[in-house]
């Protein structure tokens, strides 16, 4: 704790573990988030362990349709959260971006069509591809889902293990488009409602059942939902990310453009993993090893000149066995807080 | 204030002036003379050239980077790169809406005082005579045409003023044009002659290989 605080005060030397993230207390946002393949969620999980020691409760999330929380705790996770075998603060849960607006307009649907008309693709089908044609509105929507479930159940922190590089940057960028688009579908609704429930009938009915003035309302609640989860994620108090990437030029070059696109939202960040280095034992004969090796090495003191004064880069060896299950992931996510020495140093 | 006859000329003469130099020319041309002086404007506009020098500096240099061997460097440059484009950009569309501005408000000025006092000048003095024909020199059809519209009878009216002088000033361009379209031609014509010969050879030269060819 104490040499964090040193840390803190010196920023030319920024420690190469995630120490920082566990003593921010204040932060209730982790995303994790890289390129496919470069151990993202071997990442989360293992500051997920970490963080679970120093805080109260600690839910994980993860948003990439190939979910591998259960992989990883070799345990099925859900829709819901359910507490991790082994753990009484750690929960985790699984979440498809593209199932929950079925959801969520089915369920609608239903509700609204209690009265007995059936949805027949009329205005009910004219909403859902209106809704369909906002780009990334199905992440944000789930994002609302969850962060409206999330905020009923009250954990410390919560970690978002992010679906690769390109996806989550579409659902970063989103809210304020989806505000934009909202407001102004809200703005004509004030303006035409009138006119158009003069030509439903003295209810406002729509053809399906569906009253217009409540479906505003809810696309209102909805916009006021993303509005609110917008300025939480650029709170720097609240929200950081987290990078992970691996020393090869194509997964370095997307980080590099990530962190760009991250300040350019206003998103904090300022830690970096580097994962599956590569310590090969001296006098090893592995031609591809030392080959690779080498490769690495130019990378990571590319990572070293570009990123070490304002980023904790924390560096993580390749293990020689797949990280999978509750011990070895705690032995793994030991080396996020101490760095870890490679064994042939000398 | 000068005599109508003059003005009525002058404005003429504008007219005619703008006509053939081009409206776009004249407002380029005042544009420089204004960014000419030292204001707020032109300091703008230097910095602007400054920061687009740098750009293409920066740029170079980033092409000249490999990405793979010098990861950091380049990204480093990458971020500048972005970062001056991106002010580039935002200052250019400042500029270019500082200079539509400009040329709205010139163009409103030129349209005033060329279309605007050629129509307006002849329907609020149409009742006033330019000057008097000397009385008995020319029959009364003569006289009544000259004095179309509104003039009295025996005077010379506006309309009539301005369309003459429209017709001199017209004839007076086209024959400066002509000359020294002449003068140009017969300048080229001197330099052109050993050019034109060379061609000829050359032709011949063409020609004679198309017959080997074939």
């Amino acid at each position: 704790m104490s040499s964090a605080v040193i840390n803190n005060d010196n920023p030319d030397a920024m420690e190469p573990t995630l120490q920082s993230i566990l003593d921010q207390k204040s932060l209730r946002w982790i995303f994790v988030g890289g390129k496919g393949g470069v151990g993202k969620t071997t990442t989360s999980c293992s500051l997920a362990i970490q963080l679970a020691k120093v805080r109260r409760s600690v839910l994980l999330i993860s948003t990439d349709p190939a979910h591998n929380l259960s992989d990883a705790f070799s345990q099925k996770f859900g829709k819901d959260a359910r507490l991790v075998n082994g753990f009484d603060n750690l929960s985790a849960m699984e979440i498809d971006p593209n199932g929950s607006i079925q959801d969520l307009l089915a369920g609608q649907g239903e509700g609204e069509g209690a009265g007995g008309t059936a949805d027949i693709g009329g205005m009910g089908g004219m909403m859902q591809d209106l809704a369909f044609a906002i780009p990334g509105i199905d992440e944000a929507m789930s994002f609302a889902e969850v962060l409206k479930q999330v905020k009923s159940l009250s954990y410390e922190t919560i970690i978002f293990d992010t679906a690769p590089t390109g996806h989550t940057l579409r659902f970063l960028q989103f809210p304020s488009v989806l505000e934009k688009a909202l407001s102004k579908v809200s703005q004509l609704s004030n303006q035409y409602g009138p006119l158009l429930n003069g030509f439903m009938g003295s209810n406002g009915t729509l053809p399906n059942g569906q009253n217009l003035n409540e479906m505003m309302e809810k696309l209102e609640s909805l916009r006021e939902t993303i509005s609110e989860v917008n300025t939480q994620f650029k709170d720097e108090q609240l929200t950081t990310f987290v990078c992970v990437c691996i020393p090869e030029f194509l997964s370095l070059y997307e980080t590099e453009r990530m962190i760009q696109e991250l300040s350019k939202y206003g998103i904090d960040t300022h830690s970096i993993v580097v994962n599956q280095l590569l310590f090969p034992k001296s006098g090893s004969d592995c031609e591809q090893c030392t080959a690779r090796r080498r490769m690495q090495k130019k990378y990571l003191s590319q990572i070293e000149e570009l990123y070490d004064d304002e980023f904790n880069v924390v560096k993580m060896p390749l293990l020689v066995e797949e990280v999978r299950g509750k011990e070895k992931l705690e032995e793994f996510s030991k080396m996020l807080i101490t760095p870890f020495v490679p064994p042939s140093a000398n | 204030m000068p005599p109508l006859l003059i003005i009525i000329f002058a404005v003429e003469l504008v007219v005619q002036l703008v006509n053939t130099i081009g409206a776009t020319t004249i407002n380029n041309l005042i544009w420089g003379i204004l960014l000419s002086f030292p204001s707020a404007l032109s300091t703008e506009f230097s910095v602007q050239r400054k920061k687009q020098a740098e750009y293409l500096k920066v740029r170079n240099e980033l092409k000249a980077t490999s990405s793979q061997d010098e990861f950091a460097k380049w990204a480093k440059l990458r971020r500048q790169h972005d970062k001056l484009l991106e002010d580039l950009e935002k200052q250019k569309a400042s500029l270019d809406a500082t200079r539509a501005k400009f040329d709205r408000s010139l163009t409103t000025v030129r349209l005033i005082c060329t279309k605007g006092l050629q129509w307006f000048l002849p329907f609020w003095y149409s009742r006033e005579p330019m000057f008097w024909l000397p009385h008995g020199w020319f029959p009364y059809y003569v006289e009544w045409f000259v004095s179309f519209p509104r003039a009295p009878m025996g005077s010379v009216s506006i309309v009539m003023w301005q369309a003459a002088c429209s017709n001199f000033i017209t004839l007076v361009f086209t024959m400066l044009v002509a000359i020294y379209g002449l003068a140009v031609a017969g300048r080229q014509d001197k330099q052109a002659v050993p050019v034109a010969a060379a061609a000829g050879k050359q032709g011949s030269k063409a020609k004679n290989s198309g017959k080997e060819e074939l």
